[in-house]
């Protein structure tokens, strides 16, 4: 699958969608349900839409408190709000 | 010339026709005598048929030939340049044409290939006889040198066809571009002929197919090499791939060579050698153990001998002590070989007689009963009837003295920890040797429930390093596991709401409906950025093209909506 080229960060991010584990998180969780075909692709959108909110909220949070580094209260402020 | 008739036919053959009848008076062909003159009428003729412009610059070619008069006349009627019609062109072209690449068919032999003098033969007259029926059909074309090669064998294919009818008799004179084009021609006329094989094989007899030659099969000799490779088999077990090898007579039986001697029952082990009429001596050494200690009653007295010699052995190698815990398992294993008795019985049938028999059934028993473990007792674990049986079926493979007891205690442990079944195929199956030694220790190790969050943790990190990603700022470690329990938290809020979606739908399956809906109570599609917009920004190519349905050639849409 695609890899993403090498931004900012030294590592490169899998831009391929773990759709075995979306799969069995789906299916444990609920079992008598049934996820069609390309519907993990759908939750894997809907996954990283919200891991990108949630790190964008937390990098406003950090940048707020002036610290260079991302802390647990940031991102725990992030998802209270996005969470509500 | 440039005389288009405005009739329906309007064919580039018959324009051409007519444009070369009517120009026909004006080149002079004095030096060509009538015949050339009809001859070249009917190449002209046929020049209309030509689909290829080369065709007619060789028809034309032939016309004038290798006379140098025809050509200076031709030079005299093309005078006029500045008319710059096809034929002129066609003239010129002629003119420089290198005349070697002219081949007349009754004319003076061109330089033609070797090779194709065999096959044109029968060309030329078949080109000529074709002439005659035929008289659109042009003698052979004006091909360049190079072209020649490739096109023999095609040439050959079809012409040889011609050649069933045609006398072979006639000269040698041929040209092979001519066989391109009566090939061509017979192809334009929807003439058919035979397939080009038979042809090749009338012309080649060296290429028709011969019957296999196949010797007949010496039944003699086959049976005396069984009988041979039977005598003598050198280690049958190392050879046999099978389960149920046919019992070798005299065979020594490697895994037999067991170090322990029989330290009860000597007498007994005499009288099992002198039972099992075994020439090896390993051999009456695992027997004798077992002979001992067969007061347990079986029903595969072998079977049990061989097992109860196992044990003894073990139980030599060890000490009396565990004998008893070792004939428990003996008699568990008995229980079990009752349960196996049909395979050992089985194997008993399809095993020769007695002696000989023995010395497979150990191998055998061993191999059934691990098989019989394997399939009775589930609650050993695949894995280690699995490894007993390969152990068992590893008897082919050498095994060393040392790891002979060692394996045994193995077993010994492993019988103590799963008492029922597993003790006696361990035991019985104690054909020790190396592999199984490394197979061993990994079995009795409880492989307890693999921590379910493992596979969960390693699918979350996918998404922990996406923040991270995302964040594009260093991050601490609990700020990551945070994420981590969030996005835990996301996940079964998500499949909350899918399913309360299905369900509102009436549906039991989540289809991409329902996640659109999500998105949208998400606020994340809205009426300006649909779902589509998102799947094309975020995700790779290979998953647009499963999500969003486009259209393909033969008006069909993938995916299918």
């Amino acid at each position: 699958m695609a890899l993403s080229t090498i931004v900012s960060q030294r590592k490169q991010i899998k831009r391929k969608a773990p759709r075995g584990f979306l799969k069995r998180v789906f299916k444990r969780k609920k079992p008598q349900l049934r996820l069609e075909k390309s519907g993990d692709l759908l939750v894997h959108l809907n996954c990283l839409l919200f891991v990108h909110r949630l790190a964008e909220e937390s990098r406003t949070n950090a940048c707020a408190s002036k610290c260079r580094v991302i802390n647990k209260e940031h991102v725990l402020a992030a998802a209270k709000k996005s969470r509500g | 010339m440039a005389d288009h008739n405005p009739d329906s036919d309007s064919t580039p053959r018959t324009l051409l026709r007519r444009v070369l009848d009517t120009a026909d008076p004006r080149t002079p062909r004095r030096p060509r005598s009538a015949r050339a003159g009809a001859r070249r009428a009917l190449l002209e003729t046929a020049s209309p048929r030509k689909l290829s412009g080369q065709t007619r610059t060789i028809a034309r070619g032939r016309s004038h030939g290798a006379r140098s008069v025809g050509r200076s006349a031709h030079i005299q009627a093309s005078g006029h340049l500045e008319e710059q019609t096809p034929r002129t062109l066609l003239k010129n072209i002629l003119l420089t044409a290198p005349e070697s690449s002219i081949l007349m068919p009754e004319s003076v032999v061109k330089p033609v290939p070797a090779p194709q003098a065999v096959q044109p033969s029968g060309q030329e007259s078949s080109c000529g006889s074709l002439e005659l029926q035929l008289p659109e059909l042009e003698p052979p074309t004006t091909l360049a040198p190079g072209l020649l090669a490739p096109g023999r064998r095609k040439q050959r294919l079809r012409l040889s066809v011609f050649q069933q009818g045609v006398d072979q008799g006639l000269s040698l004179s041929q040209e092979p571009q001519g066989n391109a084009d009566a090939s061509s021609l017979t192809r334009s006329l929807n003439l058919t002929f035979a397939t080009p094989l038979q042809p090749q094989s009338v012309q080649r007899p060296g290429l028709v197919r011969r019957p296999p030659a196949r010797r007949a099969v010496d039944v003699g000799a086959f049976l005396r090499d069984l009988r041979d490779t039977s005598l003598a088999p050198p280690n049958i077990v190392l050879e046999d791939t099978q389960p149920f090898s046919q019992p070798m007579v005299g065979s020594p039986n490697v895994y037999h060579s067991l170090p322990c001697t029989p330290h009860t029952g000597a007498e007994d082990a005499e009288q099992a050698a002198g039972r099992k009429t075994q020439s090896s001596g390993p051999g009456l050494q695992k027997n004798s153990p077992g002979k001992p200690a067969q007061f347990l009653a079986g029903e595969a007295e072998e079977v049990n001998a061989f097992a109860l010699g196992f044990l003894s052995t073990s139980s030599g190698v060890s000490g009396e002590d565990e004998v008893e815990p070792l004939h428990d398992g003996v008699e568990e294993a008995e229980k079990k070989m009752e349960e196996e008795g049909v395979s050992v019985s089985e194997m008993e049938a399809t095993g020769a007689q007695g002696p000989s028999r023995v010395e497979e059934a150990e191998g055998h028993t061993e191999v059934t009963e691990a098989e019989g473990s394997q399939g009775t007792a589930e609650a050993d674990g695949p894995g280690a009837s699995s490894g007993d049986e390969d152990a068992s079926g590893r008897a082919a493979s050498p095994e060393s003295a040392s790891s002979t007891p060692e394996s045994l205690q193995a077993r010994r442990h492993h019988q103590f920890l799963e008492p029922a079944p597993a003790p006696g195929a361990a035991v019985l199956s104690s054909e020790p040797a190396e592999p199984l030694l490394v197979r061993h220790p990994p079995r009795p190790r409880t492989t307890g429930p693999r921590p379910r969050q493992d596979p969960h943790k390693a699918g979350l990190s996918h998404y922990v390093k996406l923040f991270s990603f995302y964040a594009k700022m260093p991050m601490e470690r609990e700020a990551l596991e945070m994420v981590e329990k969030c996005l835990d938290k996301y996940f079964q809020h998500l499949c909350d709401d899918l399913e309360v979606f299905a369900a509102h739908a009436g549906r039991k399956t989540v289809k991409p409906e329902d996640l659109e809906l999500l998105m949208r109570r998400q606020g994340l599609v809205t009426d300006q950025v649909s779902l589509h917009v998102l799947v094309e920004r975020h995700l790779p190519l290979e998953y647009r093209q499963l999500l969003i349905p486009c259209a393909y050639s033969g008006n069909s849409v993938f995916p299918a909506q």
